[in-house]
C-alpha cells in the first residue's frame, strides 16, 4: 500500500467503506443463520479492496454488470443500502420486490444488474459500452467477473467484439483462485488472466487485490483509457474467499490450515489497519471509530429490512411483460379447498 | 446374483453407485464437468468416482459447457459413452446448440451411422433459488426430436436409471431433482431401499406408485411424492386417487397412462415445470387421441404457470405445485362433473 498517496480523509473514505462492506455481509451471514436468507448465498467477504477501489472511479454513468457473488459490487456502484439488502432478504421493500433475490439484483437508475449465470455478465456490458458510443458519452462498462468466468464462451466472444468496436468496457476478474472446487492452476491455459487480453487488442494488469491501493490505480488506468477511447483492458485482481463457494458449502476442496493462515495473514481490512496505523496516519482509535459507525449504518439497514413484509403472493404473476400481459395459465386459480 | 439386503440411501448416493456399476463394467463410460471429479459433484451425485476411476474418466472442467458438452459429441464419434454434468438445468443455455443441434441430430442426419450415446445429467426444481435456477425444463428438452428424457423420483430409480442412461444407445437427458437430492435417505415415503447389485429400470415405464379408483394424477420427478402426500389427504375427504410416476417424458408410457386414464375415467397433470405448451397439454392431448373424447369424464392440469420462477418464498409458494395445491387440484379435478 502506498501511503505517501491520498489524503488522510480519503484513507478513512476507502477504510470505512470497506468496513460498511465487510459488515453487510455479515449481516447476511446472519439472515441464512436465522433462515431469513435462503437458497445459495455467495459472500464476498475477503474481496473488499476490489469493489471499495471500483466505487472510486465509476460515474453515476456508467454500467455495471455483476455476477452470483455481486453485494459489494452493488454497494460500489451506489445502489442504495436497504433496498439491497432488503431484496436479498426478499422483502417487499427490495429493489424488485422480492422477485429477484440475491442473485439477480438490478437497479437501473444505477446502472447495475446482476445473473446467476457464469460469464453472462460480460454480453452485457458489451451493450452498455456501445449504448455510451452511440450516444456519444464518455461513460464506461465495468464487468465484474470470477477467474472461472473467463472461461466461458461470452468471455471470448464480448472480449473480441469489445476489441473489434474499440468499446470502452472494464474486464475486471476477482481472481479468488476458486471456480467451487476447481482451482485456478487446473482451470486456466494460461497462468494469468490478464495476459489473454493482447489476443483481444485489451490491455491488461494484474494486481494485487487485498490492497485497495494498488487495485484502484490499476482501475484507474484502466477507466481512464476506456473513457476516453482507447478500447477494453483487463484488470486481473488476486484474491480469496474466505467463505465456502456459498454459505452451506462444506469447502472440503481447500486445505483448512491454509485456508486459516491466508484468513489470519491476508485480511484486506486488517492489511489496510495495519499499515495506516503503522505509518502514523490514521490511528487505531479513529480507524475503531470508523469501523463503529459502519456497524451502526449497517444495524439500522438490517432492522429496517428485518421490518419489512415478505412479498404479498398475489404480486408473484407480475412484470413477466412490461405491458402487464398475463398468460392465460397464469391467472390465478381460486382454490375451491 | 446373489442379493443382499437392500439399503437405505439418498438419491445422491444411489445415482453415484449407479454411475459407479456401469463404469466398472465399462470402461467406456466417463464422467465430465464442473466439479465432478475433486468435489464429487456440488449434490454429491458423482461422489467417490475420482478415486475408483482416475482423471482420465472423471474430468473436472473450467466453465466451459460449450466446450465439454461438444467434447461429448467426438468422444461419442470415439466410441466413448460420456456421462455430461451440467449442474443445474438452467445453464442449458450455454451450450444447448451441442445438445440439440448436433448430440439429437446427428444420429438422425448420419442415416443411423453415428450413434450419440451421451448422458446430459442434470439437475432442475424448485428449492427457493430464484428464477435463474429453479427450472426443470423437461418439456424444452422433450420439444426437441432426438433426445430421451427422464426424471426420477426416488433413490431406487434413480440408481436403476442412471444405469439405464449409460447403457442406452440413444442420447438420455437425465434431470435429477434438487429438492428430491437435498432430502435425507430416511425420508423418501418410496423407492428409498436400493439394492447394492447393479440393475437398471427401463427408461420407458412409468410406475403406479399408489393405486386407486377415483382419479388418476399423472406426474414425475419432486412432484412425485407431493402428490403421494395429497393423494392421502384426499383419502380422508372420500377421493381414491391412482398417482403415476411418469419417469420418462421422452417416450411417455401410454399404455399405463391410458390404462389407468380408462379406468378412473379423470385425469390429473401434475408438472413442476411451465404449463404452457408441455408435458401437460401432450400428455392430455395424447390420452384423448387414444382413448377418444368419451372416455374421460373430466381433465384437468395443474402446473407451474408460464412466470419465471420468483425469489421470495412467499410468491414461490404461490405458483410451484406443492402438496396443498395439488391436493386442491385433486379435490377440484374430483368434483369436476359430479
Ligand atoms: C454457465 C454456468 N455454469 C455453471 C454455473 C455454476 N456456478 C456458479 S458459480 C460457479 C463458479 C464461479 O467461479 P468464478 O467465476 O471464479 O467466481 P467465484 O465464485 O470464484 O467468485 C459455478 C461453476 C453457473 N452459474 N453458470
Amino acid at each position: 500500500m502506498d501511503l505517501s498517496t491520498g489524503r488522510r480523509d480519503d484513507w478513512e473514505r476507502r477504510y470505512r467503506l470497506m468496513s460498511l462492506m465487510r459488515r453487510f455481509e455479515e449481516a447476511c451471514l446472519e439472515g441464512v443463520a436465522s433462515g431469513e436468507i435462503h437458497g445459495e448465498l455467495h459472500t464476498a467477504i475477503g474481496q473488499e479492496a476490489i469493489a471499495a477501489a471500483l466505487a472510486e472511479h465509476l460515474l453515476p454513468g456508467d454500467a455495471l454488470t455483476s455476477t452470483h457473488r455481486n453485494h459489494l459490487h452493488a454497494i460500489a456502484k451506489g445502489v442504495p443500502l436497504v433496498p439491497l439488502l432488503a431484496e436479498i432478504f426478499e422483502k417487499e421493500t427490495g429493489l424488485c420486490g422480492g422477485h429477484g433475490g440475491h442473485m439477480h439484483v438490478f437497479s437501473p437508475e444505477d446502472r447495475f444488474s446482476a445473473t446467476g449465470i457464469v460469464g453472462a455478465s460480460l454480453p452485457v456490458a458489451l451493450g452498455h459500452a456501445y449504448a455510451a458510443r452511440l450516444e456519444g458519452r464518455d461513460a464506461v462498462a465495468v464487468a465484474v467477473i470470477g477467474d472461472g468466468a473467463v472461461n466461458t464462451g461470452g468471455f471470448a466472444e464480448a472480449m473480441n467484439m469489445a476489441g473489434v468496436l474499440r468499446l470502452g468496457l472494464v474486464v475486471v476478474i476477482e481472481n479468488n483462485e476458486w471456480a467451487i472446487s476447481v482451482p485456478f492452476s487446473a482451470s486456466s491455459a494460461t497462468p494469468t488472466l490478464a495476459e489473454r487480453a493482447p489476443a483481444y487488442g485489451a490491455v491488461g494488469e494484474r494486481v494485487d487485490g487485498l490492497d485497495i491501493d494498488e487495485v484502484s490505480a490499476a482501475l484507474g488506468r484502466a477507466v481512464g483509457r476506456a473513457r476516453t477511447g482507447g478500447g477494453p483492458a483487463v484488470v486481473e485482481a488476486m484474491c480469496y474467499r474466505f467463505r465456502g463457494h456459498y454459505e452451506g458449502d462444506l469447502d472440503l476442496y481447500r486445505d483448512g490450515a491454509e485456508k486459516a493462515r491466508r484468513i489470519a495473514e491476508k485480511d484486506p481490512l486488517r492489511l489496510a489497519e495495519q499499515a495506516l496505523d503503522a505509518a502514523g496516519l490514521v490511528t487505531s482509535e479513529r480507524l475503531a471509530e470508523l469501523a463503529a459507525s459502519a456497524d451502526e449504518e449497517i444495524r439500522a439497514a438490517l432492522a429496517a429490512v428485518r421490518a419489512a413484509a415478505q412479498p404479498d403472493p398475489r404480486t408473484a404473476r407480475d412484470h413477466v411483460f412490461a405491458s402487464g400481459l398475463v398468460p392465460a395459465n397464469a391467472v390465478r386459480e381460486e382454490t375451491t379447498a | 446374483m446373489t442379493v443382499t439386503a437392500a439399503r437405505n440411501i439418498n438419491v445422491s448416493q444411489a445415482t453415484a453407485e449407479g454411475l459407479r456399476l456401469e463404469m466398472e463394467a465399462d470402461a467406456s463410460v466417463l464422467v465430465i464437468g464442473e466439479d465432478v471429479a475433486a468435489q464429487g459433484g456440488v449434490f454429491g451425485s458423482t461422489r467417490g468416482l475420482l478415486k475408483a476411476f482416475g482423471p482420465g474418466r472423471v474430468l473436472d472442467t473450467p466453465i466451459s459447457e460449450m466446450a465439454f458438452t461438444g467434447m461429448a459429441v467426438g468422444l461419442a464419434m470415439e466410441g466413448y459413452r460420456p456421462v455430461v454434468e451440467i449442474m443445474f438445468v438452467d445453464f442449458i443455455g450455454v451450450c444447448l446448440e451441442q445438445v440439440y443441434n448436433a448430440i439429437a441430430k446427428i444420429p438422425y442426419m448420419s442415416g443411423g451411422r453415428v450413434p450419440m450415446p451421451v448422458v446430459i445429467k442434470t439437475a432442475g426444481g424448485s428449492i427457493g433459488a430464484a428464477a435463474q435456477h429453479s427450472q426443470t425444463l423437461w418439456g424444452l428438452f422433450a420439444h426437441l426430436p432426438g433426445l430421451r428424457v427422464v426424471a426420477p423420483s426416488n433413490p431406487y430409480d434413480s440408481k436403476g436409471m442412471i444405469a439405464a442412461a449409460v447403457r442406452s444407445d440413444d442420447p438420455v437427458v437425465f434431470i435429477e431433482h434438487k429438492g428430491l437430492l437435498l432430502q435425507r435417505a430416511a425420508d423418501f415415503a418410496f423407492g428409498a431401499a436400493v439394492p447394492k447389485e447393479c440393475y437398471d429400470v427401463p427408461l420407458d415405464r412409468a410406475a403406479v406408485v399408489r393405486p386407486g379408483a377415483d382419479l388418476t394424477l399423472v406426474t414425475l420427478s419432486g412432484s412425485v411424492r407431493h402428490a403421494v402426500a395429497a393423494a392421502a389427504a384426499a383419502a380422508d375427504r372420500g377421493v381414491d386417487v391412482e398417482v403415476v410416476d411418469l419417469r420418462s417424458v421422452v417416450p411417455i408410457d401410454w399404455e399405463t397412462v391410458c390404462g389407468s386414464a380408462a379406468r378412473t375415467r379423470r385425469l390429473l397433470v401434475v408438472d413442476e415445470d411451465y404449463l404452457g405448451f408441455g408435458l401437460s397439454g401432450e400428455l392430455i392431448t395424447g390420452v384423448v387421441e387414444r382413448l377418444g373424447l368419451g372416455a374421460l369424464d373430466h381433465v384437468a392440469r395443474h402446473g407451474t404457470p408460464d412466470v419465471p420462477v420468483p425469489a421470495a418464498l412467499s410468491l414461490e409458494r404461490e405458483i410451484v405445485p406443492g402438496a396443498d395445491s395439488i391436493l386442491a387440484a385433486v379435490l377440484r379435478a374430483a368434483g369436476g362433473t359430479r
